[in-house]
């Protein structure tokens, strides 16, 4: 198996994943991963379903557990210390397909919460943050809703802020918009565009092509638990290398 | 096949004014009750069983003896309210000492008074919490006295009416910490405590209350050293604890189950320590979406605090049969045993009606 690269300088790396290896059960889910991301690189994964996207985002912050090989995240090395894995999800937010967010808080609470629970923060603190988070994601006027009385942008809008809210240095997407219908998507893409533009590292899965060309420094292709093509996006788009890639572009872009 | 004819293309030209909706049909009496086959038969069904209760209503309204202090006024048949009347303080109160009936009375309008004050999911927190414990302490005393001035009553002279709401709201309060904690140790993934879990709920439920009742009062005093001696009440107290944990367990799991395993990750990946997690996140969620069924185990605690008679425990259910073996009286079962049950139907209905509106609340939140 080729890896995509090898990163030159690890201590340069914002994440740096080293041959990594995770199985579930007896399904060999990753396979020899090799990725370094720099800080405010921002990378597009995409690939076939089932191919191990977000296996392996979630490795990063260890929502999944992986078998061989090394994640180090700005300097810390991801293994069973819970210091080292209290320290990763510190630096690194993420943000579901599925929104994920508390449907028994309001909007605000779903943003302040967190911050008082995991960091202690005072309660008129984490509120304050919340807000300004909530207007940058250019929906304070929903504070007070339930999340169950959003629409599908707007929840997603409000799982970005709440991921911020944390200050993180680093921001995992999960598919942030398969969940979404066509005209919602826009304004999901739009925050992560402005949010790109301040430079926030990204790891983005998505198959939205037009974002990938816009934002991503690099594209990276992933099937069967492998990485097999990685390159910036007009060489990816405009000459995959590999036949697969090929294939899989052929499928989505129309 | 279909042919499509595109003849001419419309376009609205300007927006329609809104118009004012019809009347709503209603549905004529007559076909309300008789309509269809099953309504007739359920209306007929109805009228019968409204016939077949008359002799019911003569005897509980109709003839019914209503005030007399002579008992013998009592016996031409029709119902005798005035023993309740006559009795009633024997049957809220039982054998404590009558000159100091006002503090159960006081010990029950605090009661009701917290819970009034609780009903309110706004308030619910740590706050709410102190103040229940300060109030059961409040509570406990008035009952026991011996301080203050209050004259020391053993729990053995307690009964009727607050020794039921006692065991009902204490069985039910302190079962229930302890259930989130079984219902979290059963679905651990670590063997102990997963294994003492399902060990205590599996054994509680297989038993009979009864039984469980016989062991914590009868066989309890024979295992544990002599000096031990913890008084009846408390014992009886004890039982229908585990008793309400271990069904309000099952009901929590179920909760526990319905919440998706994004929640948890969610929590996680914001870096939220898994038990602040848990008590943040999942329970509330958990427990909201269990309120009908925690209803119905919470009106099954209250009409099981009825079956503490059987050890011996003066609640209400036995003071109002001992009223009616008075001698003096006519033996007037039926209207103690009907006093009593509407008592804990007014109970059982206002429990009913909370969760209802609680439940509401609670879907008022995630309309889509
Ligand atoms: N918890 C799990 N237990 C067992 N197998 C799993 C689990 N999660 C994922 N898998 C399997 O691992 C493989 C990779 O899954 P993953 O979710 O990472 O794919 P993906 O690339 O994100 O796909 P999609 O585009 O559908 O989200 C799939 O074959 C999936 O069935
Ligand atoms: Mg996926």
């Amino acid at each position: 198996m080729m890896s995509a690269e090898q990163p030159s300088n690890r201590e340069q790396s914002a994440i740096a994943i080293r041959n990594l290896d995770k199985w579930y059960g007896t399904y060999h889910a990753l396979r020899n991963v090799t990725l370094s991301v720099k800080p405010g690189e921002r990378i597009v994964i995409c690939g076939p379903s089932g191919s191990g996207k977000s296996t392996l985002i979630r490795c990063v912050n260890h929502l999944e557990e992986h078998q061989q090989g090394e994640i180090v995240v700005n300097g810390v090395t991801l293994n069973d210390s819970l210091k080292n894995i209290d320290a990763i999800r510190r630096d690194v937010g993420m943000v579901f397909q599925h929104f994920n967010l508390f449907p028994h808080l309001t909007v605000l609470e779903n943003c302040a919460l967190p911050q008082i629970l995991s960091r202690g923060t005072p309660r008129k603190l984490a509120e304050e943050r919340g807000m300004q988070l909530l207007e940058r994601v250019r929906i304070p006027e929903q504070a007070r809703k339930f999340p169950g009385q959003l629409s599908g942008g707007q929840q997603q809008r409000v799982a970005i802020a709440r991921a911020l809210c944390m200050a993180p240095k680093i921001m995992l997407f999960d598919e942030p918009t398969s969940a979404l219908d066509p005209e919602m998507v826009k304004e999901v893409l739009e925050t992560m565009v402005a949010l790109a533009e301040d430079g926030m590292t990204m790891i983005v899965v998505t198959h939205e092509m037009g974002f990938a060309r816009r934002v991503a420094d690099r594209v990276v292709f992933m099937d069967r638990g492998a990485i097999v093509e990685s390159s910036p996006p007009d060489a990816f788009f405009d000459a995959p290398t590999h036949e697969r890639t090929r294939s899989f572009l052929s499928q989505i872009v129309h | 096949m279909t042919s499509l004819s595109i003849s001419h293309a419309h376009v609205a030209t300007d927006i329609l004014p809104a118009r004012q909706a019809p009347p709503i049909k209603r549905m004529p009496l007559l076909k309300m009750l008789f309509g269809d086959i099953l309504s007739a038969a359920l209306t007929t069904g109805a009228l019968m069983t409204i016939l077949a209760l008359m002799p019911a209503v003569q005897w509980g309204l109709v003839d019914a003896t209503w005030t007399t202090a002579d008992p013998a006024a009592c016996r031409d048949g029709g119902a005798c309210w005035a023993f309740v009347g006559a009795k009633l303080r024997f049957i809220l109160f039982g054998l404590y000492p009558p000159e100091a009936q006002w503090r159960p009375m006081i010990m029950m309008g605090l009661m009701v008074g917290m819970v009034l004050v609780s009903l309110s999911p706004a308030l619910w927190g740590r706050k709410l919490v102190i103040a229940w414990q300060v109030a059961v302490a409040m509570m406990l005393t008035l009952m026991w006295g011996g301080v203050a001035g209050l004259s020391f009553v053993p729990t053995s002279q307690w009964g009727g009416l607050p020794v039921t709401l006692l065991l009902a709201l204490l069985s039910l309060g302190c079962g229930f910490p302890f259930a989130v904690f079984l219902a979290l140790g059963r679905r651990s993934s670590l063997p102990i405590p997963s294994v003492l879990s399902v060990g205590l709920i599996e054994t509680v439920r297989g038993l009979p209350l009864v039984g469980l009742l016989f062991v914590a009062s009868i066989l309890l005093p024979l295992l544990l050293p002599p000096t031990w001696t913890i008084d009846k009440l408390g014992r009886t107290f004890a039982a229908l604890t585990v008793f309400a944990a271990a069904y309000l367990a099952e009901v929590i799991r179920g909760g526990l189950q319905a919440i998706p395993a994004g929640q948890i990750e969610a929590a996680k990946a914001l870096g939220i320590p898994h038990w602040k997690a848990i008590q943040h996140i999942v329970m509330p969620q958990a427990i909201q979406k269990v309120i009908p069924p925690l209803t119905n185990t919470a009106i099954v605690m209250v009409k099981n605090t009825s079956l503490v008679m059987i050890v011996g425990v003066f609640d209400m259910l036995s003071a109002g049969r001992s009223a009616a073996m008075d001698p003096t009286w006519p033996a007037p079962y039926r209207e103690a045993y009907l006093f009593v049950g509407l008592i804990y139907f007014a109970l059982c209905v206002a429990i009913s009606y909370y969760a209802r509106w609680l439940e509401l609340r609670v879907k008022a939140k995630d309309y889509r």
